[in-house]
């Protein structure tokens, strides 16, 4: 198959540190791809590599079918790039920093005069294009990335999480945009922390920790591998009497813990709160609060990370 | 949304470049720094052609003509790092601190083409700040000094205080990549101009004007030239590049002799005048294009430091 984005083994290390460890990403062309992780997962420092700024240890990086160096620029004309929290020059106006960036895309001037007021619209900084760069907010310059990113008429847009800075409306916004940009053909590879995001406009998603690939496949598959539904069961003290109850029950087939709130995946449609309410309770637990949901992203995001960093099922 | 051709067609490598130069361009013009130099600069040339008609006026006394004030005014150690400081202090070094590096190196343009367009933009600022500043002091000179001799070497000075700067800029921008901090930046290179601005006539004095200071940036070894029956002083470091270049054009087989005041004459409180001992004689040929020389080496090795490391820079921010 011809992906948008392909890694072997992409490994980097920074000193004794492994930020990306034998990573093999693929993104398929013409998908929304979520790419999703904790904190200091490795997403950055993979996107990073994707796009030329870092330089892998090992392993090998093939974007729209071309291999990426650091200093190859020409592989980066094919491609639209919005960093995580995006700092441009202050001394230009955002209508300035646009022409500038199209200029280095090789964009006629015709080209520009015609795509940058769309692009400027688009992501409603209309009437503030003349204005520098240094009197922007963050959600503004938020808004002057995406509309970088867009600008070349990219084959790949590569977003690092671009809701961040931005209010909800911006965020609804954001998430509008990605999927009329995706609608034009354009494959989107999109790093987020906002699951619920992902879960709205991504058709796949790789999930990645410490580097390390954990899964990677439609959300659909990713969210249905867990069964059916999940229950959430706050508990004032969670003991180990409680969660050794609740597993013999018949229909649960995995229990997480996170903090005091015992995450419990479930074999059946039907609604099981209070057969888990009376167990728990006769165990000795106080329910604070619980809920019975369909599997989503969310709950298959916290299993694969929890396996991963060790914390086994209860 | 979107009606142009789609990405991917290969843009030419200078028209990168010179959005590159245009990018850098924008942002040096804008900076209250370099506005700050431009004015402290001017109001210097002014107060250099006002001040003999003022006092003029206030001692009653005329002006004495000098037509050589064109070709000697201007070269001011100071000033040449002024320049480079306001024009390329932050020029590699704030790109990285602010993360402005990102965007910038994930458009289509190479980590050299970058270096070479924000030198090229440093180049082309300051060239025409003092080319409009040799204008202005040269058509004033005129009339407050009378016709001027020599005029046609007007642009071989502005030249040579071109390269002078370039030796700051070139050390600007190797720190800034070294670095990638402006104060560190800025720390080390007001360090060595002041240890330099200040040792090297330390030195003269003690040790008279020691051939060792030929190789160093600043002003350089003192001497003395004699042209026709006058004698003229001259400075040989690579501050003095464009006046002695002129010098050399004007006076090809002069010779320019270092001599060394003996200091121990003053020390023992005698009468008479202390007496200096010629230390050496070079022709006027060997100091200007050494200096020149110099000045080039001193450029080419920091241009090449500072291209090495941004190329191998890990881009963290």
């Amino acid at each position: 198959m011809d992906y948008a984005i392909e890694t072997t083994d992409l490994t980097k290390c920074f000193g004794s540190l492994t930020a990306v460890n034998k990573l093999n990403l693929k993104v398929q062309k013409n998908t929304i791809h979520g790419f999703l992780g904790p904190n200091g997962a490795g997403k950055t420092t993979t996107i990073k590599i994707l796009v030329g700024l870092l330089k892998p240890n090992s392993g090998s990086v093939r974007v729209l079918g071309q291999e990426v160096h650091v200093d190859k620029a020409d592989s980066r004309l094919r491609i639209g790039y919005m960093p995580e929290l995006p700092k441009f020059p202050k001394h230009l106006k955002g209508a300035e920093l646009l022409d500038i960036y199209g200029r280095m895309y090789g964009m006629t001037q015709q080209q520009r005069a015609e795509q940058i007021p769309k692009l400027i619209d688009s992501v409603g900084l209309k009437g503030r294009e003349n204005d520098l760069i240094g009197k922007y907010s963050k959600g503004m310059q938020q808004r002057i990335g995406i509309a970088q990113a867009l600008l070349n008429n990219p084959e790949l847009v590569i977003l690092d999480e671009p809701s961040i800075g931005l209010d909800p409306v911006g965020m609804v916004e954001v998430r509008e945009l990605v999927k009329t940009i995706s609608k034009e053909g354009i494959t989107v590879f999109l790093s987020s922390h906002l699951l619920f995001e992902v879960e709205q406009i991504c058709d796949h998603v790789t999930i990645i920790d410490k580097g390390s690939l954990l899964a990677s496949d439609t959300l659909q598959n990713i969210s249905s591998k867990l069964g059916p539904a999940m229950m959430h069961v706050e508990l004032a003290d969670l003991s180990t009497a409680v969660i050794a109850s609740v597993k013999r029950l018949p229909f649960v087939s995995g229990t997480w813990k996170t903090g005091n709130t015992l995450l419990i995946q479930v074999t059946t449609y039907d609604d099981v709160r209070a057969q888990v309410s009376k167990e728990v309770t006769g165990a000795g637990g106080v329910i604070v609060g619980m809920s019975q949901k369909t599997s989503n992203l969310e709950d298959a995001f916290i299993q694969l990370v929890s396996k991963d960093r060790g914390e086994k099922p209860q | 949304m979107t009606t142009m051709k789609k990405a991917g067609v290969r843009p030419s490598w200078f028209t990168r470049f010179w959005a590159i130069v245009r990018y850098e361009m924008l942002w040096n013009i804008r900076k209250k720094k370099f506005i700050g130099v431009i004015i402290i600069a001017f109001a210097l040339a002014t107060l250099g052609l006002v001040l003999p008609s003022i006092l003029s006026s206030t001692t009653g006394t005329a002006i004495a003509a000098n037509p050589n004030f064109a070709i000697t005014y201007g070269a001011s150690s100071f000033g040449f790092f002024l320049f480079a400081l306001a024009t390329a202090m932050n020029s590699i070094s704030s790109e990285f601190e602010s993360g402005t590096i990102v965007p910038l190196l994930t458009k289509p343009v190479s980590r050299t083409m970058v270096f070479l367009g924000k030198l090229f933009a440093a180049f082309v600022i300051i060239l025409i700040s003092y080319a409009i500043l040799f204008t202005y002091t040269t058509v004033g000179s005129i009339f407050v000094y009378g016709p001027q001799n020599n005029l046609q070497f007007v642009p071989l000075v502005l030249l040579g205080n071109l390269i002078s700067t370039f030796i700051w800029v070139s050390l600007l921008f190797a720190m800034g990549s070294l670095t990638k901090n402006t104060i560190i930046t800025v720390l080390v290179a007001v360090g060595l101009f002041l240890a330099l601005f200040i040792a090297i006539p330390i030195v003269s004095v003690f040790a008279g004007p020691s051939p060792s200071l030929n190789y160093l940036p600043g002003s350089g070894a003192s001497g003395s030239m004699l042209v026709g029956n006058t004698t003229m002083s001259i400075s040989t470091g690579t501050d003095n590049i464009g006046v002695n270049l002129v010098n050399y054009a004007l006076y090809p087989s002069a010779n320019v002799t270092f001599s060394k005041v003996n200091l121990q004459a003053i020390q023992t409180n005698e009468t008479t005048l202390p007496t200096t001992g010629v230390l050496y004689t070079e022709p006027l040929s060997l100091v200007a294009l050494r200096a020149l020389g110099v000045a080039v080496v001193y450029i080419v090795v920091f241009l090449f430091i500072s291209w090495v490391v941004l190329k191998k820079s890990q881009i963290l921010e």
